[in-house]
């Protein structure tokens, strides 16, 4: 009986968490994927605050914006756009990267 | 005395020879620039034990996950468990599973096991994974907490067609302690389960435990460890009734194939346990002589 509403209570936590995310204004980030790049490759935003990365893919094929410490992945199409929402982040260094393409990275830093 | 001697010359021997290989591996591992290397999730990589990670928003992944148990006090036992399993990540803080589970039984001989050699189609699990504190740059500390409701109309140990339910509940914790390259994993469990038997009878027991690891990242994609942990039998779900203990060990090993597609293997040996009112070395009444994990996953 004391199992139920422990997973309740840890579904309410965590939908209130990123309601609560969603719920801020947002900082958006532009970023380009160029010739296998990312320009720029070095970003900054303020902590505490979602972020919305909006990549613009300017090559002939798809790319994945992926990132294991921002927790989001997502296939780009051949010039196109992708929008991509982070939720509330802590200071620190978050690296993202093409996962199609090894040398393709960049980093976002939140301070 | 004698086995006793050999048997420890044989621990003797392998420790030495992890320790080799480990040390092996370190060194390599040095000279290659870590800096370089992508992040890597760290949910795998412990072998048993289970990393905090919980994938990507919007990853999706199936895997096939296989646990063998071998080794009783006499006669010949060996048993599977596969989960077939479909993971995926709904948001940055929670991450869902479920799959059937199959499971196969050859034993032969065992003291209060009946003979039996079968494959069945075992029974049918979820899971529920909320990340409770994510590692930064500055904070190498990462919590998962998990609740996995399982249903089996197949015993896990003897192969009898039973009706059991399960409810593991474990905390998953990693720190990363060299960036990129060295990952300490621990696990705490608790896994209440009730069972019915064919016949009616009804057993309520738990098991409650926990783990160590330490991984260490010797190539962008290759990931070699060792774990050790400490599990304790109750016949009962409140922890009141407790009947015996194991310690297991042994190495683990990650392997990255592609971007999308990984496998991992572990293998733990009980290298010491007891059973309350039996004074026999090991306890192999609720455990096992020997486990082996194999799991390959692919992404999409």
């Amino acid at each position: 009986m004391m199992k139920k509403p422990a997973l309740a209570a840890l579904c309410a936590i965590a939908i209130l968490q990123v309601s609560t995310s969603q719920a801020q204004q947002a900082t958006e980030v532009q970023l380009t994927y160029s010739k296998g790049q990312f320009q720029p490759s070095q970003v900054r935003a303020p902590a505490d605050k979602p972020v919305t990365f909006r990549v613009k893919n300017l090559d002939a094929k798809a790319m994945e914006f992926e990132s294991t410490s921002l927790r989001v992945e997502k296939v780009v199409a051949a010039n196109s756009e992708g929008v991509i929402n982070v939720r509330a982040l802590k200071p620190g260094r978050y690296e993202f990267y093409d996962d199609f393409n090894d040398k393709a990275r960049g980093a976002l830093t939140v301070q | 005395m004698k086995a006793m001697r050999n048997r420890a010359g044989q621990w003797h021997s392998l420790a030495v020879l992890i320790s080799l290989v480990l040390l092996g591996c370190a060194r390599s591992a040095r000279a290659e620039d870590a800096s370089s290397w992508r992040e890597i999730e760290t949910k795998y990589i412990f072998g048993f034990t289970t990393g905090s990670g919980i994938g990507l928003e919007g990853e999706k992944e199936f895997t096939v996950d296989t646990i063998g148990r071998f080794g009783k006090r006499d006669g010949h036992y060996a048993a599977t468990e596969t989960k077939y399993e479909f993971e995926f990540t709904p948001s940055q803080f929670i991450q869902i599973e479920f799959g059937a589970l199959g499971s196969t039984h050859n034993i032969g001989g065992v003291t209060d096991l009946d003979d039996r050699s079968q494959v069945a189609l075992g029974g049918a699990f979820a899971e529920l994974r909320y990340l409770a504190i994510e590692r930064t740059s500055n904070n190498p500390l990462s919590v998962t907490l998990a609740v996995e409701p399982t249903v089996r109309r197949i015993d896990e140990t003897s192969g009898e067609r039973v009706r059991n339910f399960e409810f593991e509940t474990t905390v998953n914790a990693d720190l990363e302690l060299m960036k990129n390259r060295l990952f300490a994993g621990f696990n705490l469990l608790y896994e209440p389960e009730v069972t019915q038997s064919a016949i009616g009878d009804t057993q309520r027991e738990a098991k409650f435990g926990g783990s160590a690891a330490l991984s260490l990242r010797i190539a962008s994609n290759v990931v070699v460890g060792g774990e050790v942990w400490y599990l304790r039998h109750y016949d009962a779900a409140n922890l009141t009734a407790f009947t015996g203990d194991a310690v297991m060990l042994g190495p683990s090993l990650y392997i990255q194939f592609t971007p999308k597609m990984f496998m991992t293997a572990a293998w733990n040996a009980q290298v010491w346990g007891r059973e309350v009112g039996n004074p026999v070395a090991l306890n192999l009444a609720e455990f096992q002589r020997h486990r082996a994990k194999l799991k390959f996953a692919w992404e999409f």
